[in-house]
């Protein structure tokens, strides 16, 4: 990994992993281009769980797959920059890697672990669970076979697997949904990664195995002192799991913050009125669901302005509609992207 | 039309749907002789009410038979045992298990279903018109331009316009296609819906919008909802009562805030403990203890409480004798020994 930065970033901080700045990303189709990913920007800190929720189609697992450059080839990397710091300490643009080459080959699965919603589509149906393992340790690592399978039994042991010596032999249909999310996870942890990118891990399961699942993945982010980024729709999970927060909307980031910042004192339009139409356990009987009005617009028809303004309730004609806005900083940190985010808007709208 | 045989308890005039020690084996077969050798107990011994206008709803991990209890109801399984009563618009009751296809195709013209998934549900090569047209042709209600008027009127009441009725389904969100879901299901004027995880499948600002107009339809028509979902917030909000299932078997039954504020099973505490809570503050001082293993095995059921592997309050009696579902405070059903002395927690009211 001998690719150094272009002159014209300024180097991370040391303790950041991972930075996106400005990230675009593109899909050509028949019916025109669509723009999934639209300048996104967000960093991960070594250690840190940054937790990323949004609708379906707001970018979030677009964003995440092109940091380990897993994209369909037809995708245009239309803009922006993903740097990461590799466990040597060196930093790698990873937009400019050969999504083929070496350097990503070495990166995937040895600096950065995936895991997927579906674990019956991301394992391999015709491999033992022991032999996926194996095969990733020893891509990886220069060991022996025996040596491989001890480590494979000694990961399944970690993501506290029933009868690690037995399932090692065994394939995922074998397997229940929980047993065979904590195979994908002792997968993408084979060879301690620094960051690990959970797309909706979760979504796929019921809440009881759920609740076991985010336990594992929070005792095993503090053993391992590894990085996640979370990636789910669910609200509940990312306050639950997640250090720092990013709200996505229509392929780009609405809104940055530490997860008390987002739920307690959420800035952006779109973060509060999401806030408000999910039921809480304990106090939502009977009342009603607030909602959002409309529905996310399809990605050939962004809307000008801000892409959130025609379901805003505090949309102001004549700006909203038509300036673009940008990240309003807060002094601790947080970020919303809204033209009016900090001013007391509900007061303007009743005047 | 059969009536129902006259050993049965009389139904309540309340209640809409009375389903009674019902059962539904599925037969696991092996080798070519197709021999059996052992049953899947889907549903075991449920017995619960639900009361007019009301929405009821079931939750449980999946594979606790939540969903073979709706097709039970609508009877697009058959009852290995037990019935099923149905009060009837006309209030005649009727026994669902035993009705001839002839009757059956009536009856269902009373209660229908809303499903999962809006992708699967829907047949893409029809159109709105078609779609949600279909029981109407079915039933013979109207001439082809009556049925054209009540489409529109079906789609205006859902929240669609009534200029998509020449559109196919591909060209709307899922959302929007649970809507064409929610209309078809309307059409024939029921008055039970059951709706099988109706809004799992969409995001949470469209799901909020679709649980506002099955309540809005609700009243509009005095509708009675049999919802069921593993989402316990969205149960806790649309329902009036609540039905908890495991592996086959009803183990509580309550009203909604009672029982979540004050669950009697263990495993109610273990769901509501479970659930994530849109609140980091209380996540963090709320330190879950997550229920340890897995949903036996449907063919090997444990023995004595179906749930004693996984409780952390069982005893030597859980293990070896099976529970019944008693009534232990007025209205409150649980399938537990130990409801009387067990103190457990639920969710806070606000």
């Amino acid at each position: 990994m001998s690719e150094t930065i272009t002159k014209s970033l300024s180097p991370m901080p040391q303790e950041r992993l991972l930075q996106l700045d400005n990230v675009g990303v593109h899909f050509p189709t028949r019916d025109g281009l669509v723009k999934a990913v639209n300048g996104v920007s967000y960093h991960v800190n070594k250690g840190e769980v940054l937790g990323i929720v949004g609708e379906s189609g707001s970018g979030k697992s677009v964003t995440a797959r092109s940091i380990m450059r897993l994209q369909p080839k037809y995708a245009i990397n239309a803009s922006g920059t993903i740097r990461y710091r590799c466990k040597s300490g060196e930093e790698l643009l990873i937009n400019e890697q050969d999504r083929l080459g070496r350097t990503m080959r070495n990166l995937r699965g040895n600096e950065i672990g995936m895991i997927f919603q579906e674990p019956m589509t991301a394992l391999s149906p015709v491999h033992t669970i022991g032999t996926q393992i194996m095969r990733t340790v020893m891509l990886h690592r220069n060991v022996s076979k025996a040596e491989a399978r001890a480590r494979a039994i000694e990961l399944l042991t970690k993501v506290q697997m029933p009868r690690p010596n037995d399932i090692v032999d065994r394939f995922p249909h074998h397997l229940s949904g929980g047993m065979r999310q904590r195979a994908m996870i002792a997968l993408a942890l084979a060879c301690d990664p620094a960051l690990l990118i959970a797309d909706e891990p979760t979504t796929a399961l019921d809440v009881t195995t759920e609740a076991q699942i985010l336990e594992l993945l929070k005792r095993l982010q503090d053993e391992m002192n590894m990085a996640i980024v979370f990636i789910t729709h669910n609200f509940g999970v990312v306050a639950d799991i997640a250090d720092r927060v990013a709200v996505m909307y229509l392929g780009r980031v609405v809104e940055t913050g530490t997860v008390d910042e987002i739920f307690y004192e959420p800035k952006h339009p779109y973060t509060q009125a999401l806030l408000q139409s999910i039921p809480r356990l304990g106090r939502s009987h009977g009342r009603r669901l607030r909602t959002i009005a409309g529905m996310v617009p399809d990605p050939f028809n962004v809307p000008t302005g801000c892409s959130f303004h025609p379901r805003c309730m505090h949309a102001v004609g004549g700006i909203c509609d038509v300036q673009t806005p940008e990240d309003v900083v807060f002094a601790s940190g947080q970020r919303a992207r809204c033209h009016f985010a900090g001013q007391d808007r509900q007061a303007e709208a009743a005047q | 039309m059969t009536t129902i045989s006259k050993t049965s308890v009389p139904m309540h005039e309340d209640h809409i749907i009375s389903v009674r020690s019902a059962r539904k084996y599925f037969p696991v077969q092996e080798g070519w002789m197709r021999r059996v050798k052992g049953y899947v107990k889907a549903v075991d011994d449920i017995t619960f009410d639900i009361r007019k206008g009301e929405t009821f709803g079931l939750v449980g991990e999946s594979g606790s038979g939540k969903s073979s209890i709706a097709r039970l109801i609508l009877r697009a399984y058959d009852l290995t045992g037990g019935e099923i009563l149905f009060r009837r618009a006309d209030g005649s009751v009727i026994d669902v298990s035993t009705l001839s296809d002839r009757d059956l195709r009536d009856i269902r013209r009373e209660m229908q279903m809303i499903f999962q998934d809006p992708y699967s549900s829907l047949n893409p090569r029809m159109t709105l018109l078609d779609l949600v047209g279909e029981p109407l042709v079915i039933h013979g209600v109207g001439s082809q331009g009556e049925i054209r008027d009540r489409v529109a009127e079906l789609l205006r009441l859902v929240g669609l316009r009534p200029e998509y009725l020449t559109r196919y389904p591909h060209a709307f969100s899922g959302g929007q296609r649970q809507r064409i879901g929610i209309a078809r299901a309307l059409a024939l004027n029921p008055s039970f819906i059951a709706a099988d995880e109706a809004v799992s499948a969409l995001d949470v600002s469209v799901a909020a919008q679709n649980i506002n107009l099955m309540q809005d339809l609700q009243e509009k028509f005095g509708l009675t909802y049999l919802f069921i979902t593993h989402d316990l917030g969205m149960v806790e909000h649309i329902s009036d009562r609540i039905g908890v299932m495991y592996l086959g078997r009803l183990m509580e039954v309550g009203p909604t805030d009672e029982m979540f504020a004050k669950p009697l099973h263990p495993y109610t505490e273990a769901l509501l403990a479970a659930v994530p809570q849109p609140d980091p503050r209380g996540n963090r001082a709320r330190k879950r203890v997550p229920l340890k293993g897995e949903i036996a095995d449907a063919m090997n059921i444990p023995t004595g409480c179906p749930f004693h592997p996984r409780c952390a309050y069982a005893d030597a009696k859980c293990r070896g004798e099976v529970p019944e579902l008693r009534v232990v405070k007025s209205g409150r059903q649980v399938r537990c020994h130990h409801a009387e002395t067990l103190d457990l927690i639920g969710v806070a009211a606000e």
